[in-house]
């Protein structure tokens, strides 16, 4: 999504926004551009890439500006429509994230005063507007302006006529403000500052902040001025590099085992038997809890079906994943349901609009995120982090183990305060969720296995994934980071749906991808193996590795280590990653930057 | 000035410990090797580091994500010819005069500092030792190195190499003169250059330390262990008694009844006790959990290890992701160990268990045996030899 950064302080601006901006650019952009206040103010900005950007920009003079990756949502990819936007006079420059619903009335409405517009953004009108209103004080007229914008917004603001200062305002899309000695920022996330601070204050909805080289003023939305209290973030500038791997994706899949180990640190205790969450995430699920409904986007949504699975089994209470997109509008909400909001960026427009719809209709929320701090977390009920670190990856790897790890936990507890897990049963468990590290680590010593397995899926056009149970999710998501990195159009179906339509659409070249358990479903999903050869394709099996059987049905076996429980689904993941990520290098995809993709989707 | 550490290999004599990591991140004191060679040339203000690494090398990659003030650089090094052939991959970073370490030695920064304020061209730290016969062996004459043999078979001086020189940018010159001629070692190089009469000077390191064999292991873990100063994290329930240093890590418990002599370092994430007693120079790792009614004696236990009730370790090295049932006994006492054809007597020796070994209730390993990777032993087995990787006892 769109990525802001703005600037006010003692340094360079062009060089501290142009290198604020490649740390943004995981986000996904298809131009970018800079505007910084010297003498006056100028603006610089091109279709593609920030390297080509830096290249050919002059050197703008300026300790003053915003810069903008921009992910296009109204108005095709062009110079035009790059941002800052600028003001008919030239006066004021803003760059926005965000979608103005009512921009076209707000558009037809300056059109009629006479103002000339020059690109088909929604962002330009706020520009225009801003100017319109503007009476010698930008704080002002930005605030004037904001109360007639319908929709979503986190924009940054320069006006010529005052140079000292930087304005900026959010609604439902993400703004932090960077505290630093006499200089300060504003980012659409702190990765992006990392580099000169790791102090921040939140901005909430409908505020606005104004920024000069030594001070932030921030006021609520009845022009008040308020304290915000200041929060250090512990994420290093090295988290988000990646550190001699050839791609960020590789490297966060291989921090799994120290990832999973961070996310059940604190939390699991092996001597004593038991899971520890947070109070007030426990006192939530001690709740009378007839169903519980967890709302998602994307890769967060793949593994809330995984917690379906889970969550049931160990405790009776009936799940319902939703899409985010789907369920605020027209999802029922129940105030018996417990609702687990599951978002990476903890900034998802969809996730987080849903979350609002649930709370107002009395729902308890809890939100399993990985940014702290991040919208997500202060407008639910209560949060659980995965502490994954920043992922930078579009696909996401290492959160999303997390993700199911802490839906694991929350399944547990369920079950111990709800009486259907025996303390023997329950301790083998955590045994076993103790060992996942292990077990991973194991499957990352045989990526080389799994690269041999790839070069048999480098040509191919399609893939079928397929499984039952927990492993059909497992298959959703294996298709998902496929076809997501390396473009190869992939689905996954539950094994047992595959005569109830898809066969049609199976041939001798389509690869079939089966996970295998030694569940109750075994001997079905060999059936179904049966069923898929007899029409020619080739079967890779990803089996335990005790399971002698396989082989003989299978054309290539991948094994995960131990033997099958509801926790292999966490060593299956893995193996689905670095297939696809195998996959997409031989094929020399984009790996970190997939074309049209963004890490956070921070609109609606 | 910049710093080349050379990270590239496998280091065969240390397996079972070496089949999953590279040489170099093996722990000692809960650190790898490699980390205390990057330390030390950090601390003498060199930040900029030229990793060469090639076997295993994501391991390096993973731990080294987070490391904090130096800009660290990495070449790979596909196949592993030699140290001179290692040292060419970094060529490309190298502007002028440089130092160049291995990082499978643990090294002071004192003799690092040492090195970089020689005035010297060519500079290299030596160290006396008591095998010499196993390493590049230098002689010297007014401090200036005469002549180096790698390991010689016949009469040896007592100070050798320790591989860790500050060379100038020319070296590389030497290097693909010698390289082309099918000359790979860097010892070989240095050699070229003082025959050529060139003055390379000679300074003795005041720590140097190397591992060759599992069984060091456990006596530079004793050693180093030393050095770790005390700090009390995590969850230390009440009657829990400590004596000496004893450092442990973040969300770690020690339960009720323990007893613990320093030195002792303790990992994050450990699950100690209730009533277990770990004494003097025991490295715990990290995610480990040792159950009631266990001693842990001079021992080097790794990550994700689980060791079970009444389980009686000393002098031993085990392995990460090990897991240990009940009653599970290592003998120690004397061991005479074949090696590379030659038989060593070790005293006061233990047993050396590699990675995600599963080993049943009531196991007794006799002194000095080392279990490959990935075994499984049967309950109520008494083993008595070496076992290789994967193998099953029933």
């Amino acid at each position: 999504m769109c990525g802001i950064v703005g600037y006010n302080g003692f340094r360079e601006a062009q060089k501290v926004l142009i290198d604020c901006l490649k740390r943004l650019e995981y986000r996904g952009y298809d131009s970018a551009g800079i505007g910084i206040i010297g003498k006056q103010l100028q603006i610089f900005k091109e279709v593609g890439e920030i390297s080509k950007l830096e290249k050919q920009i002059p050197f703008f003079d300026g300790d003053i500006g915003i810069g903008h990756t921009r992910w296009a949502t109204h108005g095709a990819v062009t110079k035009e429509n790059a941002h800052p936007q600028l003001s008919s006079n030239k006066k004021i420059a803003l760059i926005h994230n965000g979608i103005i619903e009512n921009f076209k009335k707000l558009k037809e409405d300056l059109e009629k005063k006479g103002v000339k517009f020059s690109s088909q953004t929604d962002s330009e009108v706020i520009a225009q507007l801003i100017n319109e209103n503007y009476k010698g004080n930008l704080k002002d007229a930005v605030f004037s302006t904001i109360k007639k914008l319908k929709g979503s917004y986190a924009i940054a603001v320069v006006c010529n006529d005052e140079p000292n200062i930087l304005v900026g305002a959010r609604k439902e899309s993400p703004l932090v403000i960077g505290v630093g000695d006499n200089e300060n920022f504003l980012a659409s996330d702190i990765s992006a500052l990392l580099k000169y601070t790791n102090r921040v204050k939140y901005l909430d909805d409908g505020e606005i902040c104004v920024l000069s080289k030594t001070s932030i003023k921030i006021f609520n939305e009845n022009k008040e001025e308020i304290t915000k209290k200041e929060e250090i973030i512990n994420w290093e500038l090295k988290d988000a590099e990646k550190s001699g791997f050839p791609h960020f994706m590789l490297k966060e899949i291989f921090e799994q085992p120290d990832t999973i180990h961070r996310a059940l640190l604190g939390r699991v205790s092996e001597i004593d038997r038991t899971i520890k969450l947070h109070e007030k995430v426990e006192d939530l699920l001690n709740y009378d809890i007839q169903s519980i409904h967890i709302i998602a986007c994307g890769t967060s949504y793949y593994s809330g079906l995984v917690g379906k699975y889970l969550i049931e089994q160990f405790t009776n209470i009936p799940v319902f994943v939703e899409l985010a997109s789907e369920y605020r509008y027209f999802g029922t909400k129940n105030e018996k349901s417990l609702i687990i909001g599951v978002t990476q960026s903890g900034e998802t427009a969809d996730t987080l609009a849903a979350l609002r719809e649930a709370k107002n209709a009395g729902c308890r929320t809890i939100v399993i995120t990985n940014v702290m701090g991040s919208t997500a977390t202060r407008i639910s009920d209560a949060y659980i982090l995965t502490q994954s670190g920043p992922e930078i990856g579009v696909a996401a790897t290492k959160t999303f183990t997390s993700q199911i790890l802490i839906l694991l936990l929350i399944a547990f507890k369920l079950a111990m305060l709800k009486n259907k897990l025996g303390a023997d049963e329950l301790s083998n468990y955590i045994f076993d969720m103790k060992d996942l590290p292990k077990k991973v680590r194991e499957v990352l010593e045989q990526s080389d296995k799994i690269l041999d397995i790839a070069i048999q899926l480098k040509n191919v056009e399609s893939v079928f994934f397929i499984g039952r149970g927990i492993n059909y999710p497992l298959s959703l998501e294996g298709a998902l980071k496929l076809k997501e990195i390396s473009y190869i159009h992939a689905e996954g179906f539950a094994a047992g749906e595959l005569k109830h339509g898809p066969f049609a659409l199976l041939t001798q070249i389509t690869p079939v991808i089966t996970i295998v358990t030694k569940d109750n479903t075994y001997d079905k999903v060999i059936a179904n193996i049966g069923e898929v050869k007899a029409r020619g394709p080739e079967v890779i099996a990803i089996a335990e590795e005790n399971d002698t059987e396989i082989e003989k049905h299978a054309d290539f076996v991948i094994r995960f280590p131990g033997n099958s429980s509801p926790l292999s689904c966490i060593p299956i993941i893995v193996i689905l990653q670095l297939l696809a990520y195998h996959v997409a290098n031989l094929r020399g995809c984009s790996i970190d930057k997939p074309r049209n993709l963004a890490k956070s989707v921070t609109v609606e | 000035m910049k710093a080349v550490i050379l990270a590239a290999g496998e280091g065969k004599r240390l397996r079972p410990f070496t089949e999953t990591i590279p040489k170099v991140m093996l722990p000692v004191a809960n650190k790898p090797v490699l980390e205390y060679v990057i330390d030390a040339v950090k601390k003498n203000g060199l930040n900029e580091i030229i990793i060469v690494v090639g076997y295993k090398k994501e391991v390096i990659l993973e731990h080294f994500k987070n490391y904090k003030g130096v800009k660290i650089t990495y070449v790979v090094q596909e196949k592993q010819f030699g140290t001179a052939h290692a040292l060419m991959h970094a060529k490309d970073h190298i502007k002028d005069t440089f130092i160049v370490l291995s990082g499978d030695n643990i090294i002071d920064h004192k003799s690092i500092s040492k090195l970089i304020t020689d005035d010297s061209k060519y500079s290299i730290l030596i160290k006396e030792h008591p095998n010499p016969s196993k390493y590049g062996v230098v002689f010297i004459e007014k401090e200036k190195l005469r002549e180096i043999v790698e390991k010689p078979k016949e009469e040896v001086g007592k100070f050798i190499s320790t591989g860790i020189y500050k060379l100038p940018k020319t070296i590389f010159d030497n290097i693909s003169e010698l390289t082309s001629q099918g000359i790979y070692d860097l010892s070989s190089i240095i050699q070229s250059i003082v025959d050529k009469d060139e003055k390379i000077n000679t300074i003795i390191a005041d720590l140097w330390r190397d591992i060759v064999y599992p069984w060091d292991l456990i006596h530079l873990n004793e050693t180093m262990i030393q050095r770790t100063p005390s700090s009390l994290g995590g969850t230390i329930e009440k009657g829990v008694t400590i004596k000496n240093d004893v450092s442990i890590g973040t969300d770690s418990t020690i339960y009720s009844g323990c007893y613990i002599v320093g030195p002792v370092i303790i990992g994050e994430g450990c699950e100690i006790g209730p009533n277990v007693c770990i004494f003097p120079s025991t490295t715990i790792g990290n995610n480990t959990v040792i159950q009631p009614f266990s001693q842990v004696e001079n021992t080097v236990i790794m990550d994700d290890v689980r060791i079970c009730s009444g389980s009686l370790i000393k002098n031993s090295v085990i392995g990460r992701g090990c897991i240990i049932e009940n009653n599970f006994t290592s003998l120690d006492g004397s061991s005479t160990i074949e090696i590379e054809g030659e038989f060593k007597k070790l005293e006061k020796i233990g047993t050396m268990i590699g990675e995600d070994c599963y080993i049943g209730s009531s196991v007794v390993v006799e002194p000095g045996k080392i279990i490959g990777r990935r075994c499984k032993i049967a309950s109520l087995k008494r083993i008595v030899d070496n076992l290789p990787s994967n193998t099953n006892v029933m």
